[in-house]
């Protein structure tokens, strides 16, 4: 339990600015080695683009694995050096043991040990050191202290979680599960000075504030779609020509809330000459029913000449859903009975929300002598990640190559290789990723079996 | 205090292994309270002692974390002499209640100094206190209690007062906080 509420506080605190890194795992090692861009028509190029909807999505069209096995050479060691009769015992798990290091708990539930780590990124184990006087307080956090965000940080994401569905004619019909939260935090100037400066530290008197925005909304959306081909080649048996797509969503809105406030902690004067003062006046809107209603809808756009493709997608435009009857609430903390206090200050009220436009731009360009360059450029709610990568085939041998601006906007990097023997192929792919609390990058090694 | 500390230490958590050091300006906390100044009055051909305590304030939740050392790094006191000549040594104790630091073994012992008329005598306090109290600082809240332990061999009385001028403690410990 404590070692959970420790890698939450961690994600939350520090890890914010990963988000993508999970939203983007794959097991496809040929992905990893061409710096994480993504050849297949499927995934996120159906997800953000329903003019996907009508191509073709088998390897033959896109060179791409029906599906890729992974190989979890990760997991062996894992399991080697964390033993799994062991593990309630083990210092990785186990809060009690002097080897606790909630640095690399975290970093382990970020990076799930499916592949093999080349090169670990190194968990802080620094001191931590406090001058404490009657009026003074100073931290000292080390190395750590790169770890103190400068600007707002926060997690979010919109999500579908399933769209099912039938069509025909290239009309789709269907319902669509919706997800979206988005949670930001920042550091006033004065906090971050408690957390950073070394010299001064916290001064008496001072307001050190945490400020919150979260909110988070979900419900069932049934779709209305449409994709089709506009034109076509010389060969219309062939892929080419201008493809549009696009679908009408009538949101459902399940549930909502929304908090936004800061948390503060008021500094006496002097410091330790008189009790601080928590202070917490947030507003809470929730809905009380599930009756989120609102349109929106998406388009997509894809054209494919010979061996070029290109298309760019766009979800929940316009998304805006109106809850009839929701409540706002005020929260307060009782520095008395040390209680978190909610009182309603209005209910029964309508609110607005809105779904944050996502897009997706891709192109891939396959030449005849086996050279395949591809990008894409994704912004699924907050921060845009964008991959570029190239893969040369000759024979049944395969090198790849990328690089990619991660959510951080930090510049990864991407190689590998594959064999490829009629159906069955073998790839492996290294790539580097910052999926870690430290600012140094990490490198890991993907290995996987590729159908055809 | 301890809402403020109790903040702050999720921070310290996030900080991978390590060690947690505090440097504890005790005498910020004494200065201007009367409580910097042990006066004192050894009648002739005798010994005498007095004292003077002091809270402590340090972060909870520390409880779990065992503790490296605890040093005197920084300390200094002077022995501001009226009359008579003498010795005057300072033993530091600690407790965990106020009651408890006069029953106290001494945790560090200051040689004693030669204190001769009207004069002040600079005292340096440092030195490594006994590993025994280490479980102390884990606790929020303890207590030191200095005292001047005096001897005068001659026939008039040593009277004077010391007064604390500087005191750091510095606590070192492996953090275990939740």
């Amino acid at each position: 339990m404590r070692t959970g509420v420790v890698a939450v506080a961690l994600a939350l605190f520090v890890l914010a600015p990963l988000r993508s890194a999970r939203a983007q795992f794959s097991f496809d090692a040929r992905r990893y080695g061409m710096g994480g861009v993504s050849l297949s028509r499927d995934g996120n190029a159906r997800r953000f683009n329903p003019a996907y909807r009508a191509l073709k999505t088998n390897s033959q069209a896109t060179g791409t694995p029906k599906f890729s096995i992974p190989v979890p050479i990760g997991l062996i060691k894992f399991f080697k050096d964390h033993p799994i009769n062991q593990l309630s015992s083990d210092p990785m798990f186990d809060p009690k043991s002097t080897s606790f290091n909630p640095f690399e708990l975290t970093n382990l539930i970020f990076n799930p040990p499916i592949f093999y780590e080349v090169k670990k990124s190194p968990a802080p184990t620094n001191n931590v050191e406090f001058t404490i006087g009657k009026n003074q307080l100073i931290m000292n956090l080390g190395g750590a202290r790169v770890l103190i965000p400068e600007q707002d940080f926060g997690l979010g994401s919109t999500s579908r979680l399933f769209d099912a569905g039938a069509g025909f004619g290239g009309f789709h019909f269907g319902v669509m599960g919706f997800l979206q939260y988005d949670v930001a935090f920042t550091l006033d100037s004065a906090l971050r000075r408690a957390l950073t400066d070394t010299v001064t530290g916290i001064r008496p008197g001072d307001t050190l504030s945490l400020l919150s925005d979260g909110v988070a909304q979900g419900g069932l959306a049934p779709t209305v779609g449409f994709a089709g081909r506009l034109t076509h080649g010389a060969d219309p048996a062939t892929d080419d020509g201008l493809y549009i797509g696009g679908a009408v969503h009538y949101y459902m809105g399940a549930t909502f809330g929304r908090l936004t406030g800061p948390a503060q902690i008021l500094v006496g004067n002097p410091i330790f000459g008189s009790t601080p003062a928590a202070g917490i006046n947030d507003t809470l809107r929730t809905s009380n029913k599930a009756n989120g209603r609102g349109v929106g809808g998406d388009v997509g756009l894809v054209w494919v000449s010979g061996p070029f493709e290109v298309g760019v997608g766009v979800n929940d435009i316009g998304a805006q859903l109106t809850w009839s009857d929701t409540k706002l609430q005020h929260v307060t903390y009782n520095t008395a009975s040390g209680n978190i206090v909610t009182t309603i200050d209005t209910n029964h009220v309508e609110t607005k929300t809105k779904l944050p436009i996502t897009y997706i731009a891709n192109a891939a360009l396959r030449m005849g002598t086996g050279t395949t360059v591809g990008g894409d450029v994704i912004n699924s709610g907050r921060g845009t990640v964008i991959h570029v990568g190239v893969e040369q085939r000759t024979g049944p041998f395969a090198i790849r190559g990328g690089v990619s601006r991660d959510q951080r906007k930090k510049m990864q990097f991407g190689f590998g290789g594959g064999l490829r023997l009629g159906p069955i192929g073998f790839d492996v792919g290294f790539f580097t990723h910052s999926n870690s609390l430290s600012t140094e990058r990490a490198i890991t090694m993907a290995t996987a079996i590729s159908i055809y | 205090m301890k809402a403020l500390a109790a903040a702050l230490l999720v921070f310290v958590a996030a900080c991978g292994q390590g060690k947690a050091i505090f440097n504890v300006d005790v005498y910020s906390f004494m200065a201007g309270s009367g409580k910097d100044t042990i006066p004192y009055a050894i009648p002739p051909a005798s010994s005498a002692s007095a004292s003077t305590f002091q809270r402590i304030l340090l972060p909870p939740g520390f409880g779990k974390s065992i503790v490296d050392s605890v040093r005197i790094t920084s300390g200094n006191a002077n022995l501001i002499n009226s009359a008579g000549t003498g010795t005057i040594g300072l033993q530091f104790r600690f407790a965990a209640d106020s009651a408890g630091t006069n029953t106290a073994p001494a945790a560090l012992s200051i040689a004693p100094t030669t204190v001769t008329g009207a004069q002040t005598v600079p005292v340096a306090i440092s030195g490594d206190l006994s590993s025994t109290i280490n479980a102390l600082f884990t606790r929020d809240t303890l207590w030191m209690r200095i005292t001047a332990t005096g001897t005068n061999p001659g026939l008039t009385p040593v009277t004077g007062k010391g007064a604390i001028t500087a005191l750091v403690i510095r606590v070192v410990l492996q953090d275990k906080i939740f």
